[in-house]
């Protein structure tokens, strides 16, 4: 027997951290998680495989676009016209009605679990493989309580477990996607655990096999490398199940570190950029660019702006650039541990939030920003970028220019 | 650390000057204003932390022109320790050097060692540092006077910290950026503006997002909208078949009527077709018969026509040929006897041409004779009948046509009659032409006799050839041969009268001339023989004609009674009459077939058309045709609505919008979040440099605050005995009263400000020491203050070496016992 799992397609989904976006880009970028579904389909077909599983969040919202539900329908279609069996769940994005899913109804195809109950069903592929798929729909956009205690013992069949769901943590607000231990789902000893939510792909156990295969589409900096979908085999004498990887995304994310090491001219700046970016497909790249305070006021402006940053081949492009300085600030001994002390404090999670307040009391975006660790680092280097930047003038008395 | 030696080889102004520090404490420079005290600060500072060639206006005292032309610039410091180790630092700038802060060398007791040796042991400040900390100048002042209060006092507060005013203008203008980006209440800074913009993307998203339920809700009404459709259309449908229906009563009305013509028409016949077919069968047989009752008849008819035969003469005459046939030997024998006879009686008559004279006489009158034979005449020849040769063709072509006709009788009637006809006229002719020759012949034969009696008579014999005994001889003889002849002719007669009877029977049989002679007679016998066959096979012929004849009469007797019977059965008299009726059947089944294929064909209205009002009808179609355009009308309504609909669906079905919305806010909060992280770095570098102050100046400010308030209470000449740190500064003047910094005179807050920096620089001492520079900033300090001040110089030089430059002539004597004097182009050491 031979399965698909896929999660988090996150149709109508944008594409962050892109400030601009030229119209081919735009069309790009649209398509892109399109077209990393259509190659998952024709994977599948191509395959002949016998089941696909949907582990969630296939669209981005519960109002999802008639665009995408159509070609959504369209692709699903595409599986049941080859009596390949679907069965798919909604996540926390997509938690609407079943009625609302505009995808033909079909034998082959089965909404798994529709009222946020845990449902069994069972399944014989042509070859008589008997199997089982056990799972839920979000019915709501969060599910407080762990439903893995809801989902019924094995029994000799091979038996699939299908969730979106989010380990448990110990922040409590955090845990509202049916949260889950691992132990359980080792305790349930499920042949396959197919789970959705987690946009980085993982197995986070190999006995028995649980996976997040990640989404098909990296939409911004943190969803870097190759997406796609897992294609896994299942040995129907010993159950063994042998899992592939199948990149399908058009568009990959990368982040490339450059290096400065002394002075540089705007010329050589814009050729660093360039040689670092060496595209195998579309890449969207963000730098991080270190020794940034090597850079004068024009420069660390300059590059900053992306009609600076060069074009790239495979219609890749530079989306995003960081500086990075390890440093230390040009200040003498006694005031250089003053100033990491001060770091410390202004940027604890505690100090930005209030500096933010008024700025994050604006719009959830900056409340969700002002709370983001990866945010405030972000701000921290720029902040220190810039303090260097301009302490080094403090220093450097004789200009180089 | 303790500055020994100052020695400037080219800088500002100056040149080729040595200064050797006396004291390790207090060392006044004194000179006139322009006389080069600020560039010897200058120096001091820059050889140490580099030069400072900016060709535009430096912040602070630096503010002068290097000397364009002079080349090396620079000169040496030579520091001394604490340990009594010696620094020289000696920073060199010539033409062409890469590095304007120019070249450093540091020597250790003679040895050049590594700057960092040097470095290390004022803990890597650089020159702001040392600027800010160390140098007092008019500069510093004036920008302490030129700050407001409020200013002055964060000045104050963050003394503790090195750099601080540079940090704090640098947090400035950190704070100035912050706030370009983002104000609280605002709408033009850029992250307000962002704000705003992502306020409206997010509205024009949930606008988009609203397509879902929009294309539901489309889905919907077109399903509505096509199950109206559906209704009208099958409404409009209905009534186009109505339509169609009543257009076909309407062009099946003149069948119907013609329908009911034909049955009008229509009617029972009696008539049995298979009676009838008996009927014709035996009327063909009736017809048959009487046809062969007819031609039976007429043959016997011509059979009995030359029924004139005697046939038992004609068998007996048949039976004769034998008997003929030995007549014809016996006269052939009797002929030829004869001919013999005739032979002698020749050659007699030959040899004894008289003869024949004598002959002629009797016996008497041979006796007569005897004495005249000589005139006895001969016997004449009888002359041969024989047959005319065109009269033997006649008879030929008359008996050819006879046999010709008889036999076309039977193929072609009339013309075997004529031909038999002419054969008979013919045949008589020939006869009759043959015996006009026959009696010619025996006319000449009689005149021929007569003649020869005559001759006889006349004895016309030649007596010379009368031979008379030979002749009487010959005469016996010859009459001998006579009576054989006579005998024989008599024979001859004999035959020739059986002959003649057989002859006439024959002829009257034959009914035709026969000549007498055997051939013929044969040959009339065999013809006879033929005839007799012929009568006796039409005889038979007859007899079973007569038989067929009356058996065909009884049939026919019986197959008219049938007739009879078979048409009384349809109550026909006739069988004409039954061909009518037959032909009126006939027509009744043609109009039944017409009737029942108009049935047929109309039988699916047939009800209807007996029930339709022929003169409603064309009122009603119209009225149907106006019905039908109304409802096309609404069908065309409808169908247009939900082709609308349908646009609008596959509209909203290609429609990227919902995407463009969530791809253009996520960009509007890209920009947003860039836009704030640079107003953030901003804000957030200002509190950075904030809080490094503080951290700075709260780990110093207690113990400053020691030395601060003893330095204040000297400046001020004991006006002011406290300063208290609790959240804000205050200070305590000599009557117990407290006051916060606030509310402090300027000079006194300026006399504060000057008393916590040199408590700071004294705070540091152990870290760093370095000399402070005084240069004329005590401009402001009257005489009675120069008394305070000089108390609080000789207070700190007891931890840092003090180097003041001033231009107060008071003061210097004051202060020191060793001047050393700026003179211009030259100093003294």
């Amino acid at each position: 027997m031979k399965f698909i799992h896929f999660a988090d397609v996150h149709l109508d989904s944008p594409f962050r951290g892109l400030s601009f976006l030229p119209s081919k880009a735009f069309n790009q970028i649209y398509r892109a998680s399109d077209e990393s579904l259509t190659k998952i389909i024709d994977l599948a077909l191509q395959e002949q495989v016998d089941l696909v599983l949907i582990a969630g969040d296939t669209f981005d919202s519960t109002h999802p676009s008639p665009r995408s539900q159509l070609f959504f329908a369209e692709q699903i279609k595409r599986l049941t016209d080859a009596e390949i069996q679907v069965v798919m769940i909604f996540g926390n994005h997509d938690h609407m009605p079943e009625a609302d899913l505009l995808v033909n109804s079909s034998p082959y195809f089965k909404l798994l679990g529709p009222n946020q109950q845990v449902e069994a069903k069972n399944f014989v592929t042509k070859s008589g493989f008997n199997y089982r798929v056990v799972g839920f729909s979000y019915l709501n956009n969060h599910i407080v309580e762990d439903k893995l205690p809801e989902f019924p013992a094995k029994d000799d069949r091979y038996t699939f477990g299908i969730m979106h769901a989010q380990e448990k943590t110990s922040t409590n607000s955090q845990n509202v996607y049916a949260p889950f231990t691992l132990a359980e789902i080792k305790d349930l000893n499920y042949d396959y655990f197919a789970l959705g939510h987690i946009h980085l792909r993982q197995i986070i156990s190999h006995e028995p096999l649980a996976v997040f295969p990640g989404n098909i589409q990296g939409r911004h900096i943190n969803e870097l490398g190759a997406k796609g979908c897992y294609l896994g085999k299942i040995d129907e004498e010993t159950k063994q199940t042998k899992l592939e990887f199948h990149p399908t995304s058009p568009i990959v994310w990368q982040s490339v570190d450059v290096h400065l090491t002394e002075a540089i001219s705007k010329n050589d700046l814009r050729d660093r950029l360039q040689s670092a970016c060496q595209p195998q497909q579309t890449t969207y790249y963000s730098i991080r660019l270190h020794g940034a305070e090597l850079l004068n006021d024009e420069e660390i402006d300059l590059v900053q702006d992306n009609s600076f940053w060069p074009s790239l081949p495979l219609d890749s492009q530079i989306v995003d650039l960081r500086f990075v300085t390890e440093e230390k600030m040009q200040l003498g001994d006694s005031d250089q541990e003053s100033f990491e002390q001060a770091q410390k404090e202004i940027f604890s999670k505690k100090e930005f939030l209030h500096a933010a307040l008024d700025w994050a009391k604006k719009d959830p975006v900056a409340e969700k920003a002002a709370s983001d660790d990866q945010f405030r680092q972000e701000v921290e280097a720029l902040a220190k970028i810039k303090l260097s930047q301009k302490l080094k003038g403090f220093a450097d008395e004789t200009e180089t220019d | 650390m303790r500055l020994k030696q100052i020695n400037i080889i080219n800088f500002g102004q100056l040149s080729n000057l040595t200064f050797n520090l006396p004291s390790d404490e207090i060392n006044v420079f004194f000179g006139e204003n322009e006389a080069g005290k600020s560039t010897t600060v200058a120096f001091i500072k820059q050889v140490i932390f580099g030069f400072y060639l900016r060709s535009n206006s430096s912040p602070f005292f630096e503010d002068y022109k290097p000397l364009a032309h002079v080349s090396p610039m620079g000169g040496s410091l030579i520091f001394e320790d604490e340990q009594q180790q010696e620094y020289k630092l000696e920073r060199l700038w010539a033409k062409g050097d890469k590095t304007k802060k120019g070249i450093l060398t540091v020597t250790h007791n003679g040895e050049q060692v590594p700057e960092t040796l040097f470095f290390d042991k004022i803990k890597n400040i650089d020159g702001n540092f040392y600027a800010d900390s160390f140098i007092f100048n008019q500069e510093m002042l004036g920008q302490v006077t030129s700050l407001s209060q409020a200013d002055l006092l964060e000045r104050i507060y963050y003394l503790g910290a090195a750099n601080s005013s540079q940090l704090l203008n640098l947090r400035d203008s950190f704070n100035k950026e912050a706030g370009q980006l983002f104000k609280k209440t605002g709408k033009k800074p850029e992250v307000n503006r962002l704000l705003s913009q992502i306020d409206d993307e997010r509205a024009s998203l949930k606008d988009t997002q609203s397509e879902f339920t929009e294309y539901e809700k489309l889905r919907q009404e077109l399903k509505e909208q096509t199950e109206e459709l559906n209704a009208e259309e099958k409404k409009l449908k209905k009534l186009q078949t109505y339509l169609q229906h009543m257009q076909e009563i309407q062009t099946e009305l003149g069948s119907y009527m013609q329908l009911q013509q034909l049955q009008g028409k229509a009617s029972k016949v009696q008539f049995t077709a298979e009676n009838y077919r008996q009927a014709q069968e035996l009327t063909a047989q009736i017809k048959n018969l009487q046809a062969s009752i007819a031609s039976l008849k007429q043959e016997l008819m011509q059979i009995s026509a030359n029924d004139s035969f005697d046939l038992e003469t004609a068998k007996k005459l048949v039976q004769k040929k034998t008997e003929v046939l030995q007549w014809q030997s016996e006269y052939k024998t009797c002929v030829q006897k004869a001919e013999e006879i005739k032979t002698t009686e020749k050659q007699l008559l030959q040899l004894n041409p008289e003869l024949a004279t004598v002959l002629k006489l009797s016996d008497p009158q041979i006796s007569q004779l005897q004495k005249d034979f000589t005139s006895l005449p001969q016997k004449p020849t009888v002359p041969n009948i024989s047959n005319n040769s065109s009269n033997k063709l006649w008879l030929i072509a008359g008996a050819v046509l006879i046999i010709l006709g008889l036999t076309q009788v039977m193929s072609n009637g009339l013309i075997g009659a004529i031909g038999f006809i002419l054969g008979i006229m013919t045949f008589v002719y020939g006869f009759w032409s043959q015996k006009q020759a026959s009696k010619k012949i025996a006319l000449t034969e009689q005149v021929f006799q007569q003649k020869e009696s005559a001759f006889k008579e006349e004895y016309g014999l030649n007596p010379e050839n009368l031979d008379l005994k030979s002749l009487l001889t010959n005469r016996n003889n010859y009459l001998l041969k006579v009576e054989a002849e006579k005998n024989n002719n008599q024979n001859l007669a004999e035959i020739k009268d059986q002959v003649a009877v057989l002859l006439d029977q024959l002829k009257q049989l034959l009914k035709k001339p026969i000549s007498a002679n055997f051939a013929d007679i044969l040959t009339a016998l065999d013809q006879l023989q033929k005839k007799l066959d012929r009568y006796q096979s039409k005889n038979e012929r007859h007899h079973s004609l007569q038989m067929q004849l009356t058996q065909q009469t009884q049939k026919l007797n019986d197959l008219n009674l049938k007739l009879k019977a078979i048409l009384a059965k349809d109550n026909v008299n006739k069988m004409s009459e039954y061909d009518e009726r037959y032909q009126a059947s006939l027509n009744q089944v043609k109009l039944q077939t017409q009737i029942s294929t108009l049935q047929e064909k109309l039988t699916a209205h047939l009800n209807e058309l007996k029930q339709v009002d022929r003169n409603k009808l064309e009122s009603r179609l119209l009225a149907i045709q106006k019905e039908i355009s109304d409802q096309e009308k609404i069908v065309a309504e409808k169908q247009q609505k939900a082709a609308e609909t349908k646009v609008q669906l596959s509209n909203l079905a290609d429609s990227t919008a919902v995407f463009s919305a969530k791809q253009n806010l996520a960009n509007s909060e890209t920009d947003f979040l860039n836009s704030s992280k640079e107003y953030l770095a901003n804000l957030l570098a200002a509190k950075w440099i904030d809080r490094s102050l503080d951290i700075a100046s709260n780990e110093r400010f207690p113990k400053m605050l020691v030395s601060a308030k003893e330095y204040l209470n000297l400046l001020t000449g004991g006006r002011y005995t406290d300063l208290t740190l609790d959240k804000k500064i205050t200070v305590t003047r000599f009557d117990g009263k407290k006051r916060e910094v606030k509310y402090l005179s300027r000079a006194t807050a300026e006399q504060l400000y000057f008393a916590l920096k040199l408590a700071f620089v004294e705070q540091i001492k152990d870290q760093i020491n370095l000399p402070i520079l005084i240069d004329d900033s005590f401009v402001n300090f009257d005489d009675r203050r120069i008394g305070y001040i000089e108390k609080l110089l000789k207070k700190i030089s007891e931890n840092n070496q003090v180097l003041i430059f001033t231009a107060q002539d008071k003061l210097a004597q004051k202060l020191s016992a060793k001047t050393l004097t700026f003179r211009k182009d030259r100093a003294d050491a």
